[in-house]
């Protein structure tokens, strides 16, 4: 005996609602996301309450709680530090120098950078912070 | 006499392409954004020359920083809660009272960024850090 199979109704979903819920994930990520530069090892920057909204742009020197340095990502050794920075200040005068140090570097590893940069030429040098609440 | 034209067949444009790039799009973006509220304190500042020297001489209060991260005012180890009154109490009486910070090089740069909020929360406005540099 052989069964007669209902024929299957058509699909109804529509992928619209899918494709307004991806658009929507993108603009969110496109929004909050910074695409900024990570440093190859672990930088948790100091808590300060009177820090200011940082504006994109400029270098970022990262410094681990070793005292090991990255400019932009890269790792480099101390000794290429300067002329590194002394090529992009010859490109860009304006350019801002961000020091990403981790809250528990020694400051002979920071001090020391904020004054080369500074010496070298930089005008606007910052210390990179993370928000804290003011308890 | 009119002629029945045969009803064009309904263009039809895939969707499925740019859902693809779109998700491929979203996760480029998950994957290389960085998601840190991040903030900046300057530690250059240009006036601060020529503004230190055009006012008049007010005091000055030097803060000194222990490799152990808690500083010292006038020989007296203050914490933050304290150290902010202190200072407050002395930009009271002298506005442009002058604070100076002498960190250990053993100190944290915790230690060093708490110190300085500590300050501008007390209303200091002329802030200076002192790095001490070896003899050649």
């Amino acid at each position: 005996m052989k069964l007669n199979r209902p024929a299957r109704s058509p699909h109804t979903e529509t992928i619209i609602a899918l494709i307004d819920v991806v658009f929507f994930l993108l603009v969110f990520f496109m929004l909050i996301g910074r695409m900024d530069a990570t440093a190859p090892f672990d930088v948790r920057p100091a808590t300060a309450v009177t820090g200011r909204d940082m504006p994109a742009g400029g270098i970022t020197l990262s410094i681990s709680a070793q005292g090991a340095l990255a400019l932009d990502g890269n790792e480099l050794p101390r000794a290429a530090l300067s002329p590194a920075l002394s090529a992009l200040l010859a490109d860009d005068p304006e350019l801002r120098l961000r020091i990403n140090a981790h809250r528990a570097a020694e400051l002979r590893n920071v001090l020391p950078l904020v004054a080369e940069g500074e010496a070298l030429g930089f005008k606007d040098v910052v210390l990179v912070v993370t928000p804290e609440t003011d308890g | 006499m009119m002629i029945n034209r045969p009803a064009r067949p309904r263009a039809l444009i895939s969707l499925v392409p740019m859902i693809d790039v779109m998700l491929i799009l979203l996760v480029f973006f998950m994957v290389t954004s960085t998601y840190l509220n991040l903030d900046m304190i300057p530690a250059v500042k240009p006036s601060e020359g020529s503004a230190g020297s055009s006012q008049s001489p007010a005091g000055t209060l030097m803060i000194r920083l222990g490799a152990d991260g808690v500083p010292v005012l006038r020989g007296t180890a203050l914490e933050g809660g304290t150290l902010r009154a202190a200072l407050a109490a002395a930009v009271a009486e002298e506005p442009l009272t002058q604070v100076v910070i002498l960190p250990s090089g053993a100190a944290q740069t915790q230690a060093l960024i708490a110190v300085m909020d500590s300050a501008v929360l007390a209303g200091v406005t002329r802030l200076r850090v002192l790095r001490l540099e070896a003899a050649q």
